[in-house]
């Protein structure tokens, strides 16, 4: 072979081996995509070719599944989540910007470790605790668990967009006049507001998809939507028809969500590790 | 006000959150681990049994043994499957352009999927009578399709590691992607100058100035395996059996099933420690950085 | 308008001295230049004066204060950075008048300022953008006119014109000098540039290691200085330093050559230093000594020779119409009227 066809060669294989990881990668997304709009009978059946039907998302919304009551949960506590974390984080993540903090290394490791903590060790002590201040199951008791999970995640993620403003703009501020909290408001905040927005989405989405607290800590009126997937059991098996269009209305907002704030989502998610 | 009171009082609403919410169940829960801590008895935790749930776990629970197994297993092949196949989907899809690019950004979709969901849908998809496997392989390889995939101990075990493989390739090779963009274009260029192949470029050139990223995402997957709990506990809910169970799923089981939080919670501060150990070792490159 | 003050100050960083214990006037109306290479804490004595840092010890006086425990904004002074600093978020017009309304000017006062300002520096027309939307002399001009919108006491620049492409940056050069002549402001300038230096400065600061090496007016540094670091590091092609020892009245270098007559008794260690243009070129045989061509570049307004004898090498600028190649034989002779003579133990200078 020639220089040239075996590169010609190679590009081919390559397409190739894309294609199929592409492929790979969306089957089982493409799976439920198709179950979502099958009949019952035809989920049975492993149709390819069927009449697509809208029913079985008529059906999630009706008792016994009410999966509306779930869709309402989990936004109001993903949404008081990213409300109670951004803000705060971005106080943090300013400071550790900014400054030289007494112990900045010890508080930034902690909290990078709690990240780490598996969440069964955090979640027993919040069990007990809830049970007792009458909490469980509770939209205000998981707000508060799943700041657990997202502070983190925000710190480093804001203070990875403040680290990019330029010092030197903010000291042209404070000649200019400005004082330390004019400095934030009037210069930092707007030019970190895109930021903030990303690291916003990307807590709603972590918060949204979590699974492990809300399982423990709720059972009837503040289930979010991942746990509420376990209604679609019956006698006779899983309705998957059912819990295929749940897994769409889980899904789908959080991929259009990802999808606006795609450059950041490795960055968020290796918290300041990798650039 | 002077910037030297004003920065400790920015962090402050943090670091009570993250002393709330994370600091103090840490060492509440270690606290537990010293009690009875039976949840259903009254009087909860009825007084402190000092090391007794520990030598329990470790002398007398052959469950917890089988945990700690299968978590080992889990976590060792999943990270090294689900590295080696993003590093390679990374070399595919690093040069960029507009097939490249757009498979780069479908790899966020199933980042963007919860893990419960993920454990649902390969549950679907692996079901014996009608999952697509059964409709796949009873095409191709007709004996295939009578097999019980999901009720099989180790082919259970086989789809838990694929649902966790396919979960997490996608943030490993974007994140690996950002690494490969970020070696210098020119000491490729002068490898290839200087007469290497390309494995060659690629063994010495780009992987050895790959191994910080490729060091923080092992650390990162290891992590994020050894807690496994949310797809195994949709997909086989640890079974059949225990033959998927890991340890967040058992200390699940026995502090929320059987009510033994005293217990389950020393079970969970076991898994503390090689966490907290791989965490130092993650800050290390993130302070690196600096 | 003040004068501004350095009374022993220090800047530390844990063991790093950024600053040594240096003290500075700067004199009502005076354009002061410091000059020196990097990490010489030029930028940091200027950041002290404007508050930016907080120096370890000495004072820093303002006019007639101690603004020591001041804050940035109430020392009444405009800065320029070296990467402008621009607001992104905010479009031309909002920054230049950033400094205006943060200090709670009436609205009134604020457009008619803001515009005198812009016209100024001639930008006008582009009031309405965003710093994104500009070319970086336009940037640098957004920049000054936010320095100049309002009358500070003293003007304090970070090395404004670095980032600006060499042509520009002569003819921004220009701008400043003429704004600044306008304005008749206090103005501390930090530069690493010499010809920027020399040519803006009424006097210049010489640094290194946070140390003042020399003050005096350009003049004074390129044609005085008063050590072996001044005399390095100002002039280009550098000055030649050559090592040798004085005796009968003559320089002869380490390697034994009889280079020229130079005032002054006998002296075991000392660095001779002469500028490349009071080095003369010769026919062979006819200068005092005989040196072989190791480079010609000719840069077109001159020749640059650079000429070995022994081990030692020297650089003479040369007629432009000099045509010489390696390895040719010309001859030497350094101007006795122009040389400098160091100690070469306190690199300081010998004077007679």
């Amino acid at each position: 072979m020639t220089g040239k066809q075996r590169k010609q060669f190679w590009n081919v294989i390559q397409i190739t081996l894309i294609l199929i990881a592409a492929f790979i990668m969306l089957i089982p997304i493409i799976w439920i995509f198709l179950a979502a709009f099958k009949t019952h009978v035809d989920v049975y059946q492993l149709k390819l070719f069927f009449t697509p039907t809208l029913e079985n998302f008529g059906t999630v919304f009706d008792a016994p599944y009410n999966l509306g009551n779930k869709l309402i949960n989990s936004t109001i506590v993903a949404g008081v989540t990213v409300l109670f974390a951004i803000p705060i984080a971005t106080c943090a993540a300013y400071s550790f910007s900014r400054f030289r903090l007494r112990f900045e290394t010890s508080m930034l490791v902690m909290i990078l470790a709690t990240q780490f903590v598996p969440a069964v060790v955090i979640i027993l002590p919040f069990f007990v605790m809830f049970r007792d201040l009458g909490l469980l199951d509770t939209r205000l008791g998981l707000i508060m668990v799943n700041l657990a999970i997202v502070m983190p995640f925000a710190i480093w993620m804001i203070k990875g967009f403040i680290d990019g403003i330029p010092l030197e703009t903010e000291e042209a501020a404070m000649v200019d006049g400005s004082t330390r909290v004019q400095v934030i408001r009037n210069i930092v905040l707007p030019m970190a507001a895109p930021g903030l927005f990303t690291a916003g989405i990307f807590c709603f989405i972590i918060a949204w998809n979590e699974f492990l607290f809300a399982l423990i800590l709720t059972n009837k009126d503040a289930v979010t939507l991942p746990i509420g997937l376990a209604l679609f059991k019956a006698e006779e098996g899983d309705l998957w028809n059912l819990l295929s269009a749940a897994g769409i209305i889980i899904m789908l907002p959080m991929f259009i969500l990802a999808l606006i704030i795609r450059k950041y989502f490795v960055q968020g998610m290796t918290m300041g590790a990798v650039r | 006000m002077r910037d030297n009171k004003l920065k400790y009082i920015l962090v402050l609403p943090a670091i009570i959150v993250v002393f709330a919410t994370a600091v103090w169940p840490l060492i509440e829960s270690l606290r537990l681990s010293f009690t009875v801590g039976r949840l259903t008895k009254p009087n909860f935790p009825q007084g402190y049994l000092g090391w007794e749930n520990y030598t329990w776990a470790f002398m007398e629970e052959p469950a917890f043994w089988n945990s700690v197994e299968v978590t080992v297993l889990y976590t060792l092949i999943t990270v090294i499957l689900t590295t080696l196949i993003a590093l390679g989907l990374a070399m595919l899809l690093a040069p960029g352009g507009r097939l490249r690019g757009g498979v780069q950004t479908l790899l966020i979709l199933p980042f963007a999927m919860s893990p419960a969901l993920i454990g649902v849908s390969f549950r679907f998809m692996f079901n014996p009578e009608f999952g697509l496997f059964d409709a796949f392989f009873g095409v191709v390889i007709p004996p295939l399709a009578e097999i019980s995939w999901l009720s099989d101990p180790t082919l259970a075990f086989v789809v838990c590691v694929m649902a966790d493989v396919w979960g997490w390739i996608p943030f490993l090779t974007l994140v690996l992607i950002g690494g490969l963009a970020s070696i210098p274009q020119d000491t490729i260029e002068a490898a290839q100058v200087d007469g290497a192949s390309s494995w060659r470029v690629f063994k010495d050139i780009t992987l050895p100035q790959l191994v910080p990223v490729l060091a923080v995402v092992l650390i990162l997957k290891a992590i994020f395996s050894l807690k496994t709990f949310d797809q195994i506990y949709m997909l086989t809910n640890g079974g059949p059996g225990t033959a998927t169970q890991t340890l967040s799923h058992y200390i699940y089981f026995s502090g929320m099933k059987y009510g033994q939080i005293g217990y389950s919670a020393s079970v969970a501060w076991v898994m503390v420690i090689p966490m907290i150990l791989l965490t130092f070792l993650y800050a290390r490159y993130v302070f690196q950085k600096r | 308008m003040a004068q501004v003050l350095l009374k022993n100050i220090t800047k530390r960083w844990g063991d790093f001295v950024g600053v040594d214990n240096q003290s500075l006037a700067v004199a009502d109306k005076e354009f002061l230049v410091l000059l020196g290479p990097s990490g010489c804490g030029k930028t940091t004595t200027m950041r002290m004066i404007a508050g930016l840092e907080e120096p370890t010890s000495g004072e820093i006086w303002i006019g007639d204060h101690v603004v020591n425990d001041d804050l940035p904004k109430d020392r009444d002074v405009a800065m320029v950075f070296q990467n402008y600093g621009l607001y992104p978020h905010m479009t031309i017009y909002d920054n230049i008048a950033y400094p205006l309304k943060v200090r709670g000017t009436p609205k009134a006062d604020i457009k008619p300022r803001v515009e005198k300002a812009a016209e100024q520096v001639e930008l006008t027309e582009f009031l309405h953008r965003k710093p994104k939307a500009l070319s970086g002399g336009q940037r640098q001009r957004v920049a000054l006119a936010r320095a100049i919108v309002r009358t500070p006491k003293v003007f304090l620049m970070d090395e404004p014109l670095s980032n600006l492409d060499a042509k520009l940056r002569v003819t921004m050069r220009a701008e400043l000098k003429h704004l600044s002549r306008q304005l008749q402001i206090t103005t501390v300038y930090v530069t690493h540039d010499q010809i920027e230096a020399m040519t803006l400065a009424d006097r210049v600061a010489v640094m290194e290691k946070g140390v003042i090496r020399q003050l005096g007016t350009p003049d004074e540094i390129y044609n005085d200085p008063s050590n072996l670091f001044v005399a390095g590091f100002i002039g280009s092609p550098a000055m030649n330093l050559i090592n040798g020892s004085v005796k009968d009245g003559y320089f002869i270098t380490t390697g034994g050559t009889r280079l020229v007559k130079v005032d002054g008794g006998d002296r075991a260690k000392v660095i001779l230093g002469v500028r490349a243009e009071d080095v003369d070129i010769h026919e062979s045989g006819q200068g005092d000594i005989d040196v072989l061509v190791y480079a010609y570049e000719n840069t077109g307004e001159s020749v640059m020779l650079t000429l070995q004898f022994g081990k030692q090498r020297i650089i003479a600028k040369g007629d432009r119409h000099l045509r010489k190649d390696m390895d040719d034989v010309v001859g030497l002779r350094v101007n006795p009227d122009h040389l400098y003579l160091f100690d070469s133990e306190t690199e300081e200078r010998i004077r007679y």
